[in-house]
């Protein structure tokens, strides 16, 4: 252990994004330690377990046990309950797979380690270490005692409650419409279709969704996330969850067996995501899709490109804030055009009225769409419902 | 202090689920997380109540 006191590269947070910050500047050949405050990676789950497929293979992850059950699609319900359903390729970073995401984040752990990561559990990061405004490691509390690990880079990928990127000085805060308070249950005996994820839009959630994601036959992940711009009253997250479920008997009837609660972020991508020798990476940047509220895919992407920065910047010796603007771009070519997509998108979204989505719904349900864009959709709602695209009228 | 509300975390296991909405959300970084254990800096907090707003089972309460 006291051998790694002093990596070319420390990662905080063994969640996915850090996992794949630490293979990848590991496999370039980086001296890599990644610390977790946990003591078991991937435990306890904060996450409705939903995510689509096709990056996988962009950031080396092979299909393994953690995969639970491989949906065809999604189905999109409206407050009046008309559906529309969209292929599994189409529905955004939610919908393919749904994991056991403590499974899938022990893979993505395993694979660093296997790469030649060092992992210390049960560490946490409590400060940041300093050379006039250079990031030069994080002081560190393992089993109650404070020490010090120097590294030429940092990364914070300490997850949504992230404080490492804040204590650098990088602009992280979320106002509070920029947040769904989210709250789950394991619901077991319930009439989930191990098909379909499914989402339910409307004044159900204020600002957000309730999600149904099929874990096995009549077992499903039922959660919902609301704007906390909209919250009313204490506890308003479970109350309106409760509420969907004494209103649907399919679910009412079920049992739950477990419960998971998280905030997710819903805001435009950040404007920094580093500094003199600290990277921001994942639910930590606010990489999230505003839209789906789905963090996996992207932190991963991302994950893969902070690495082979950070290598490349311990390799040069120049680990400045301008060598990092190497990761900075990279992850906006990414992702940043999607996500501020997604955002606008949101941002419409919630302000629409119930029966604004039920015309929306029940006009995409009549018809077969090709390719599913923003575009597409409001042809076929103008088809059925001219009045309701006026408002919509920048997007056509 | 006197003037202050005092600002009261039910994380004894009644109602805080630990996710660390409220952690997220602190404009003032003053919410810490364990695992088993939500604390939060007196001296920091201005009782701007954003956290309870956050909070999904509704664990926090000023008074």
């Amino acid at each position: 252990m006291a051998s790694n006191l002093r990596p070319d590269v420390l990662v905080v947070g063994a969640g996915p994004a850090g996992s794949m910050t630490a293979k990848w500047a590991a496999k370039q050949g980086a001296n890599v330690l990644m610390i977790e405050k946990r003591q078991e990676i991937g435990s306890p789950v904060r996450c409705g377990e939903g995510m689509s497929k096709e990056w996988l293979r962009e950031v080396g992850i092979a299909p393994g046990r953690w995969i639970n059950v491989e949906v065809e699609g999604a189905r999109i319900y409206s407050p009046s309950e008309k559906v529309f359903e969209i292929n599994e390729k189409h529905a955004g970073n939610e919908v393919g797979y749904v994991v056991e995401r403590d499974g899938f984040d022990k893979q993505l752990a395993i694979d660093a380690a296997n790469a030649g990561v060092e992992v210390r559990l049960k560490t946490a990061a409590v400060g940041l270490l300093r050379e006039g405004s250079r990031v030069v490691g994080a002081k560190v509390k393992q089993f109650g005692e404070v020490s010090e690990i120097r590294a030429p880079i940092t990364v914070a990928a300490d997850g949504f409650e992230s404080q490492v990127g804040r204590w650098a000085g990088i602009p992280t805060n979320l106002a509070l419409r920029d947040m769904d308070t989210c709250l789950q249950y394991r619901m077991t005996n319930v009439d989930s279709d191990v098909r379909y994820c499914d989402f339910y839009l409307g004044k159900v959630a204020p600002g957000g969704y309730v999600w149904v994601f099929p874990k096995g036959e009549g077992l499903a992940n039922v959660g919902i996330g609301v704007q906390v711009s909209q919250v009313k009253n204490l506890a308003d997250a479970r109350t309106y969850l409760d509420r969907w479920i004494d209103h649907h008997p399919g679910y009412a009837k079920g049992k739950k067996i477990d419960m998971v609660g998280g905030g997710v972020s819903i805001s435009p991508p950040l404007k920094q995501t580093v500094a003199d020798g600290i990277m921001l990476v994942g639910d930590a940047a606010r990489m999230i899709d505003p839209l789906t509220g789905g963090g996996i895919a992207n932190g991963c992407l991302a994950g893969k490109i902070c690495g082979e920065v950070a290598a490349e910047a311990v390799a040069s010796g120049d680990v400045s804030k301008e060598f990092l603007q190497k990761y900075e771009k990279g992850w906006r070519a990414r992702l940043e055009e999607k996500l501020y997509r997604n955002w606008l998108a949101k941002e419409k979204l919630v302000t629409l009225s119930d029966e604004t989505f039920d015309k929306i719904v029940d006009a995409l349900a009549g018809v077969r769409l090709e390719k599913l864009n923003v575009h597409n959709i409001l042809r076929a709602v103008q088809a059925k419902y001219p009045e309701v695209t006026k408002e919509f009228a920048a997007f056509l | 202090m006197a003037n202050k509300k005092s600002l009261h975390i039910e994380s004894s296991g009644q109602l805080c689920i630990y996710c660390g909405a409220c952690v997220g959300i602190c404009p003032l970084n003053c919410i810490y997380l364990d695992e088993t254990r939500i604390t939060f800096d007196e001296g920091i907090c201005t009782r701007c109540e954003i956290c309870v707003k956050a909070c999904p089972v509704g664990a926090i309460e000023i008074g």
